[in-house]
């Protein structure tokens, strides 16, 4: 499927936005070293880094169309995976069965790499449908391509997982013409949803007592147990305040951490890391290499040829700005804890993987942009 | 836009979404500045205080030591069981009673009360489960470490008395300072926190503040589970001072043996130096093992040991010497017959009254154990003549005997160094009872507190004190058993949070006596018949060591009301003395609980203790009889 690499794909390659990438997850290397400094992990995320490169490249010099073209194969793919998870094969971790072990290709977690299937799918459907306001049919339509690997990832079972698909179906209404005044029915909707949900939930039990421990250590943080399930939330924030301005500059030693105050410091709670050792200098520009790195990403969207392309991009960039809130959101104890990564900079090859891939169809896409 | 015609809008929804992506950073970006800039300190300090523990270095108790160097009280390492709060916290500690319990062989009911008590401690969180285990417990810790790391094994020095029942009323002995005393604001101004051990009783508790040393700590990086990482600080304890006191172990020693040897096996000894004051023996008998209180009191055993003694009729925690309130009989006339030669009841040259072989008051006839005719007052002492000092107290009348008794001091205590010392009860202190329930004060009292009954109790320190001052010639010094504490060199860097200062040492303070005001003519008539009494064919005759004259008086206390069947309850013997006569070193009384006469009970006990004091001091060769077991 590789492309000959022509001279002109080579001036038009979008290197800023590769770079950022590059960029961003090797701060994310030296943040997962900070997080276990005497683990091997940060090596490990160096060679994945490389892995994930040269799948990047070979994604970004692949014309995206035949991509979007073999979708269906993608996506079937995908769900065949994610039904063999639930089969034997899959290994269970902290009563989730998330991962798959497969000979030769080793572990990782389907879900991750479902995402970019579920996208091209999309985006081939409402990418070849005519000009005008989005059907009801039509809805129903991308709904089940959603749900098919949604549905598979709720009974993994891996609620955070699931939620990170929403944002792409979401985009893909709203691009594709979505009424304007469907939007604000389904906003208030969920403004009377979601409160009724919570309550129903946990009259019920549906919501499970820790579910709603993580919850209400978001809006009273003072009430719950803090060696309960508040205690990721409370040590999080702990973490993230007591970088300060500039961070703690090498003492590493009394890091929140390294002492495992800190839970999971190498994936879900990196950002609290981040913050602890760089402080709000190092956050902030943090974030902002993130809005720097949406802004590429979505100029590509404006620029594409075609609307499989931009929907494809569009779906990337809300997936991934989803993800990127959920996470920080979850460090600074602004939302309940969930198990997203930070995309780039938590450890773990098979969510470094597939965002790298998603970033390289995205410069596959950028690159074609005055292609016919 | 070359596909912005196929959807309306297009343009303007890619920049909805790209605002709504950086307006949900800028929220992010908000969130951060308040947590790290506005807050930053707040958490710094929360995460700080969660690093950081303090984990107490106890300080080695000062040793206590005869005046001869010999040790009496020392402390030894041990290992103890102790739970630490950190990981208490995550688990529900009433599921652990009864492991606890089966595991470290506890009750139940105790282990309840410990996690009760560390529930309550903040900066320091570790409290001792159990004291003193052997290899059998350590071995359980160990083997559960994974089960229960709230558990962890303790080197830590502990009092251990050597010569177990030995001395125990007057060293005392330690414990955990209790809730009452943690409540009491004397002891919170000190800092005391629980589980501290502070002396219970005895010299442990009256010198406390001296022999306790001052805990360092060590501040300790620990991670999220407790477990120590690294140390940050080690502030050093300073060890508690040495103390050297006035006992004579041998002399002790002989004191003890001669109580254990009794018939009754129930009294008390004590031997004093009458030129100062300085305790050179202090026995009571029946004695405790003070070892009990300190390393099984967390024990099933040892709960049930400390019940016992607690139970026991005959009252073995009881220091007889300075609790005990006995009437003192014929040694009450000592001081008495002092008193009459100040008050001018009698005079050195005019000194007869009559025996008559006993008194009438009113219809009332009480007798004289003899009859002596119309004895001068040495004579009377020497032969314990009754009827003399009925007579002797009616011409003193009551007030006479009461200002006796303040002149003596025996309306107060004597001051002794260790606590819970009693006031002898006296005519002086009965007086508003008796007027109340009877009226009046009537002469049958006064006459029977003439020879030591009815309205007089006191306590053997109390009587030893005053004879001794009469040995003195008017010299009456508080008895003490501090000789000197010794010195401790400062620890740390001064200025520093690590220092503590150098503790000075220091002797008795209270060496000063009082003075009691008599001719040498009168001190003369009374040592006379005192020195009579054991040389010149008195009540206690037997007792007499070649060139060492003994100056002593009998006394045979009634227990049961007077003229009525005594039972078993025999009266108390009593002797009470000094020696040399003319030349006073050493004073000794001794009581006998519930034995018969003085003469033939407590005499030869004073007796033993003067040939031990002997032998000690060189004066005499060692004899199987005056060796005593060690």
């Amino acid at each position: 499927m590789v492309a000959i690499i022509e001279k002109r794909d080579l001036k038009d390659f979008d290197w800023l936005t590769t770079l950022l990438a590059i960029v961003i997850a090797s701060f994310g290397v030296w943040q997962i070293y900070n997080a276990l400094p005497t683990d091997s992990v940060w090596t490990k995320q160096i060679f994945g880094i490389g892995l994930s490169l040269v799948a990047f490249f070979i994604v970004a010099f692949t014309d995206y169309r035949r991509l979007i073209d073999s979708a269906p194969i993608f996506y079937i793919i995908a769900l065949v995976l994610l039904l063999l998870v639930l089969t034997p094969l899959g290994v269970q971790v902290n009563g989730q069965k998330a991962w798959l072990r497969l000979p030769i290709v080793g572990q990782f977690q389907p879900s991750e790499f479902a995402k970019i299937p579920t996208v091209l799918m999309l985006a081939k459907y409402y990418g070849s449908r005519k000009a005008g306001n989005l059907k009801m049919k039509e809805m129903l339509i991308g709904l089940a391509i959603f749900l098919g690997p949604v549905a598979l990832i709720l009974l993994e079972p891996d609620a955070g997982q699931a939620i990170t698909y929403f944002p792409i179906l979401a985009a893909m209404y709203f691009l594709s013409g979505i009424k304007v005044r469907y939007i604000v029915l389904a906003a208030v909707a969920t403004a009377i949803m979601v409160p009724a949900a919570w309550f129903i939930g946990v009259e019920t039990g549906k919501i499970k007592r820790y579910q709603q421990e993580r919850i209400l250590a978001i809006t009273n943080p003072d009430q719950v147990d803090p060696r309960g399930y508040g205690y990721h939330t409370i040590q999080s924030t702990i973490t993230v305040g007591k970088g300060g301005l500039a961070g703690i500059q090498g003492e590493t030693e009394t890091s929140q951490s390294v002492l495992k105050f800190l839970p999971e410091p190498q994936t879900d709670f990196i950002f609290a890391v981040t913050a602890e050792n760089t402080g709000f200098i190092g956050c902030v520009s943090l974030l902002l290499a993130y809005a720097l790195l949406l802004s590429g990403l979505i100029s590509g969207a404006r620029e594409a040829s075609d609307r499989a392309g931009m929907l494809v991009i569009m779906g990337i960039v809300c997936g991934m700005a989803f993800q990127i809130f959920m996470n920080v959101g979850m460090a600074l104890g602004i939302l309940p804890v969930i198990g997203v990564p930070l995309p780039l900079m938590s450890a773990g090859l098979s969510a470094l993987l597939s965002t790298f891939v998603a970033i390289g169809f995205v410069v596959s896409v950028k690159l074609r942009r005055f292609v016919n | 836009m070359k596909i912005g015609d196929q959807v309306q809008n297009l343009g303007l929804r890619i920049i909805a979404i790209q605002a709504i992506a950086f307006i949900l950073l800028g929220l992010l970006g908000a969130r951060l500045y308040y947590l790290q800039i506005v807050k930053g300190d707040y958490y710094n300090d929360r995460a700080e205080s969660q690093r950081v523990r303090f984990i107490p270095i106890p300080a080695p108790r000062g040793a206590i030591l005869d005046r001869h160097g010999k040790l009496l009280v020392d402390s030894r390492p041990t290992y103890n069981v102790v739970l630490s709060n950190e990981p208490l916290k995550k688990i529900n500690v009433s599921e652990r009673v009864n492991d606890y319990a089966s595991g470290l062989n506890l009750e139940p009911q105790f282990v309840v009360e410990r996690l009760n008590l560390i529930k309550q401690q903040n900066e320091f969180e570790t409290m001792v489960l159990k004291e003193n285990v052997d290899m059998r417990d350590i071995s359980w810790v160990e083997s559960h470490s994974l089960e229960f790391p709230e558990l962890r094994v303790e080197l830590q020095p502990q009092r251990y008395y050597p010569l177990g029942t030995t001395l125990a009323h007057v060293l005392g002995y330690v414990g955990e300072i209790s809730p009452t005393q943690l409540k009491d604001p004397v002891y919170q101004e000190k800092g005391f926190r629980p589980g501290d051990i502070i002396g219970k009783g005895g010299l442990e508790q009256y010198y406390d503040e001296y022999l306790r040393g001052r805990p360092g700590y060590r501040k300790v990086l620990v991670d999220s589970k407790g477990r120590v990482q690294s140390e940050l600080e080690v502030v050093k304890p300073q060890s508690g001072q040495d103390m050297v006191t006035t006992i004579d172990l041998d002399v002790q020693l002989a004191a003890e043996k001669k109580l254990a040897d009794s018939v009754t096996k129930r009294g008390t000894i004590i031997a004093t130096d009458p030129n100062n004051g300085e305790v050179l023996a202090m026995a009571s008998a029946p004695s405790f093992d003070p070892n009990v209180f300190v390393q099984s009191s967390s024990k099933p055993e040892g709960r049930k040991q400390i019940a016992a003694y607690w139970q026991d009729e005959k009252r073995p925690l009881y220091n007889r010497a300075i609790q005990g309130r006995y009437p003192p009989g014929s040694t009450w006339k000592i001081p008495e017959s002092l008193a009459g030669l100040q008050q001018g009841a009698i005079t050195v040259e005019r000194s007869n009254l009559v025996c008559g072989g006993g008194i009438t008051i009113g219809n009332k006839f009480t007798r004289c154990m003899g009859s002596h005719g119309s004895p001068p007052l040495s004579y009377a002492i020497t032969k314990s003549c009754d009827g003399y000092y009925y007579r002797l107290a009616l011409k003193m009348g009551i007030d006479g005997v009461i200002k006796m008794i303040e002149d003596f001091g025996f309306d107060k205590r004597s001051g002794i160094d260790i606590p819970n010392e009693k006031v002898p009860q006296t005519p002086k202190s009965w007086m508003p009872y008796v007027i109340k329930n009877e009226g009046k004060w009537s002469d049958i009292r006064t006459v029977y507190s003439g020879i030591g009954q009815d309205t007089v109790v006191v306590t053997p320190i109390s009587m030893l004190r005053a004879v001794s001052a009469i040995g003195m010639r008017g010299k009456m010094y508080e008895p003490h058993f501090l000789k000197e504490f010794r010195p401790i060199a400062a620890i740390g860097q001064e200025g520093e949070n690590n220092y503590f200062p150098a503790r000075p040492g220091f002797g008795f303070q209270r060496a000063e006596p009082r003075i009691l005001q008599a001719t040498e003519a009168q001190w003369d008539v009374v040592v006379n018949g005192m020195w009579g009494v054991v040389q010149g064919g008195g009540t206690a005759g037997s007792i007499r060591i070649p060139d060492f004259d003994i100056a002593g008086k009998t006394g045979t206390a009634q227990v049961a009301e007077l003229g009525k069947d005594v039972g078993d309850k025999k009266d108390h013997a009593w002797f009470v003395s000094f020696a040399p006569a003319y030349k006073p070193e050493i004073a000794v009384i001794a009581l006998i609980e519930n034995v018969g006469f003085g003469g033939s009970h407590a005499a030869p006990a004073a007796k033993g203790v003067y040939e031990a004091y002997r032998v000690a001091r060189g004066q005499a060769a060692a004899t199987p009889e005056t060796v005593a077991k060690k």
